[in-house]
């Protein structure tokens, strides 16, 4: 096990340190710098954008810059943010935990709801249950996510007020509440955005978790099963569940990197202070330490989901273990 | 055509109901401190260090917290120094041969953390902005100052080379006052790592209380100003990077103002009564700029676009009021020159190279330009009429006039490609000249100077800012006449006699001049609006105690 783990993880920095590199190098290949929005104003003189240039070292030859970076990485600093006008890694500080709660809620949330719909249709399949679920799962499946969260934010922040239309708090009254008051603040402005990538989700997850449990009911042991008289529900949750939940593992693995990348539209639509912004902004405006800093937390979260999927794997089908 | 209707109801109702923006004082109910703005904003600040700062947000969080010497005034007059008001200056004296103006500090002035403001400040402030370590974009505006000495605690004097009659402008509004105890020498790339460029300690009637990055930042009130209190306890900027959601959160009573409306949204405001909107006249104007020279040789004139009198020919081609109509619906007008209407020093009578495709296509053919093939497209020496034009792809309105000029000069056989490119990419072409024409725009100063950089020969050089190349020292010898002009009227003329060289020269066609929509909540009683800077006022803004709502009396926290 021990040499399984260090074996990965040595993949892991291989992949990390090629991933930064493309990064790093295609950033810089694409038109403009950093102080391009800069030209729009007379006032910016060239003089004073090579100065700016020069103070971030963007005017040393790239691959100096490159050894510069990966030098001042491997020693825990991500540089600093050019449009922000701060460290990466504070910018990281306040935007990530924003993310991670935002889609921690969402994932949760999208697998537990996509899998019940996923038992409710294999329970009948073909029924009536099945083709409505089915149906709105592929509407949810095919429709894009910032549609779903303008038309989540217009019926349900605008229409008829039932959440707050934007952000993560109250500007105004959350530093006025108590502890309580502020984490029941902070769940209120996550209910709509958090519903509407759990809405897509599930219905991702939802559709593979079907096809998957109707793969493992015509199965020997659970003819078996309903031989020996046990009921339709508890084959299907009991039995049939355990043994379909490993597509559903590989997904978890590969929905992890969304953590990250996943709520971008959705970030923008409600105004949620996360990733999504920090991306987004970052490429307009060639931040390149920033972006490079974003796909390398996106790189590590991609492998450490991978790590996540496969010991899954080893736990859930002992036939994947060392000792078999 | 509904949006046409509506769009014209909000107007008469924004100038029936607030002449410049402003709402009428109701009688009483403004003795009481108290309310808080919040406005939806599009865009968050880069750094919150006045000699640093690049983005608008920026500008409107650190010119509340932060003082100038003297404010300029309504007019927006930044000739001599009439129309200023004091600010941290409370009255200034001229040397008898005006290269010298004494400004004095008024004495209760106190940074928000107690400590008094000195005319040492002033002097580093001046040196901060100045020194090429810090690479303030606002340096090149300082250049007529020579130096700045303080003379005692509170009396600064500014020292100029030369005589300007913008000198009182660059002296008094260029720089927001900073405060040299907490910067602690710091210089260079230091300065941008200092507390100051996070959390910014300044003299003005709001102090800086939080900006959480995507989130908000928020001012509030200084109680105990020199200045006197502001009205408004609070103002916070509410940040989203979507149209809908900044627009969506105005309508849902989130927010109490929204800047930039777009015309699509017009009607909609326009059935929320307790939104009222004040058109105020902006400081952008945008243009097709013609390059001038060759973009793959810049040594060379360019094949088509050297010839002024094809560029007069084209621009007769484009039917600028149909274009600015069609775009902007009356949120524009159509562009006068490399100016705009808010300048006292811009004449309104300028003539217009007109809209006249008859007269284009004579000219056209007298140049040789004809149509020979069935593609009805006009050659002269088999060279077809073509070019392309660079755009900015995620400026909706500049790529909705590309598609219009396009068809308008389709329509007499002249072939215009369109480049949509990503801004970076846009910026990087603008920057090296590598274009046919290019969709520019230029925010401008509120003083007109400016324009010697964007369209006069000192900036067309590698690195300045007339990327076309238009050179023409007449222009320039009118425009330094007018801007060394002391006298108003006189320099108003010379000003016209610059504007209309450059517009007969057509480097450009001069297509829209936007003007800035505000949407602001009714209960918000408001000064005039001045069109360089909306939020100038802020601090005398009120709302009346029977109108205030919830968040208008959570107070101040102690």
């Amino acid at each position: 096990m021990i040499a399984y783990l260090t074996g990965r993880l040595a993949q892991t920095v291989v992949v990390v340190v090629l991933v930064t590199t493309i990064a790093f190098f295609l950033i810089h290949a694409a038109p403009g710098d950093p102080f391009g929005a800069a030209m729009e104003n007379p006032k910016v003189t060239e003089a004073v954008r090579a100065q700016w240039r020069a103070s971030y070292g963007l005017d040393r030859p790239l691959p100096e810059q490159f050894v510069k970076y990966i030098a001042s990485v491997a020693r825990g600093d991500l540089g600093w943010s050019f449009s922000r006008q701060r460290p990466v890694a504070a910018v990281l500080k306040e935007t990530l935990p924003n993310t991670l709660l935002l889609m921690s809620v969402a994932l949760v949330a999208s697998f537990i709801l996509g899998i019940f719909l996923a038992v409710l249709q294999a329970m009948k399949p073909k029924s009536l249950t099945d083709k409505i679920i089915g149906g709105i799962s592929l509407f949810l499946f095919s429709m894009p996510e910032f549609w779903l969260a303008l038309m989540a934010l217009f019926l349900l922040a605008y229409h008829f007020p039932v959440f707050p239309i934007g952000g993560m708090r109250d500007e105004v009254m959350h530093s006025s509440y108590g502890f309580g008051g502020r984490v029941a603040d902070i769940l209120r402005h996550t209910v709509l955005p958090a519903l509407t990538l759990t809405l897509l989700y599930s219905a991702v997850v939802a559709r593979y978790q079907r096809a998957a449990l109707l793969d493992a009911l015509p199965a020997e042991y659970i003819k078996t099963a309903r031989a020996k008289g046990v009921t339709e529900k508890s084959i299907v949750r009991r039995h049939a569940l355990r043994n379909a939940l490993l597509p559903i593992i590989t997904l978890f693995g590969l929905a992890f990197p969304a953590l990250l990348t996943g709520a971008v539209f959705v970030e923008k639509v409600f105004a949620w202070p996360g990733m999504g912004g920090v991306i987004v902004s970052s490429i307009d405006s060639r931040d390149y330490p920033l972006l490079v800093a974003s796909v390398i937390i996106g790189s590590v979260l991609v492998a450490f989901g991978s790590l996540i999927a496969d010991l899954l794997y080893r736990v859930a089908d002992p036939r994947l273990r060392d000792d078999h | 055509m509904r949006v046409l209707i509506s769009l014209a109801a909000v107007t008469v109702l924004a100038f029936s109901a607030c002449e410049n923006g402003s709402r009428p004082s109701s009688s009483g109910g403004a003795a009481t401190p108290g309310g808080t703005l919040v406005i939806s904003s599009g865009g968050e600040p880069d750094v919150l260090f006045p000699p640093l700062m690049a983005t608008s947000t920026a500008h409107q969080i650190t010119e509340l917290v932060y003082d100038h010497l003297a404010d300029v005034g309504p007019s927006m007059n930044t000739f001599g120094d009439a129309d200023f008001q004091p600010a941290l200056a409370k009255s200034w004296t001229w040397s008898p041969d005006s290269l010298s103006i004494q400004f004095h500090l008024d004495p209760a002035a106190k940074w928000h953390d107690g400590q008094p403001v000195r005319a040492s400040d002033v002097v580093t402030t001046y040196k901060i902005y100045t020194d090429s370590a810090t690479g303030s974009p606002t340096a090149a505006t300082l250049e007529s100052i020579d130096s700045v000495t303080a003379s005692d605690s509170v009396t600064v004097t500014f020292w100029f080379a030369k005589h300007s009659p913008t000198q009182f402008f660059d002296a008094a509004s260029q720089m927001l006052i900073i405060p040299a105890h907490l910067l602690k020498d710091a210089r260079g790339q230091a300065l941008r790592t200092t507390s100051l460029a996070q959390t910014p300690v300044g003299s003005g009637r709001f102090r800086f209380d939080s900006w959480k990055a995507g989130a908000s930042a928020q001012i509030t009130a200084d109680t105990a100003n020199y200045r006197g209190r502001p009205k408004l306890d609070r103002v916070i900027w509410a940040f989203a990077s979507d149209p809908n959601t900044l627009f969506t959160r105005l309508l849902g009573g989130e927010a109490d103002l929204l800047e930039q409306i777009s015309p699509p949204e017009v009607p909609q405001l326009a059935t929320h009564k307790e939104i009222r909107s004040a058109i105020i006249d902006g400081l952008d104007y945008n243009f097709v700029c013609f390059n001038l020279r060759d973009p793959a040789n810049s040594t060379r004139p360019h094949p088509l676009f050297a010839d002024r009198e094809l560029r007069r020919a084209l621009t007769m081609l484009v039917d600028r009021k149909r274009i600015v109509q069609s775009v902007y619906d009356s949120l524009a007008a159509p562009a006068l020159g490399p100016t705009v209407r808010a300048y006292p020093t811009t004449d309104t009578t300028l003539q217009q190279i007109p809209y006249s495709p008859e007269t284009a296509t004579r000219i056209l053919d007298s140049l040789g330009w004809r149509v020979t093939g069935r593609d009805s497209i006009r050659r002269k020496s088999g060279r077809p009429l073509e070019f392309t034009l660079t755009v900015p792809g995620p400026s909706r309105n500049r790529v909705n006039m590309g598609v219009i000029i396009q068809n308008q000069l389709a329509q007499a056989g002249v072939k215009m490609n369109i480049d949509k490119l990503d801004f970076g990419a846009f910026i990087d072409r603008e920057k090296h000249h590598a274009f046919d024409a290019i969709m520019g725009g230029w925010h401008v100063d509120p003083s007109p100077g400016g324009v010697r950089q964007t369209w006069g020969i000192a900036g067309a050089t590698e690195g300045g800012s007339n990327y076309g190349y238009y050179m023409n020292p007449i222009f320039d010898a009118r425009l330094d006449s007018a801007l060394s002009s002391s006298n108003p009227t006189e320099r108003r003329a010379r000003f016209k006699q610059a504007y209309q060289t450059i517009i007969d020269d057509a480097p450009a066609i001069w297509l829209a001049e936007p003007k800035t929509l505000i949407a602001i909540h009714h209960r918000f009683h408001t000064t005039k609006l001045r069109p360089d800077a909306w939020w100038a006022n802020i601090a005398d803004w009120y709302v009346p105690t029977g109108e205030r709502i919830a968040r208008d009396s959570v107070g101040l926290r102690q």
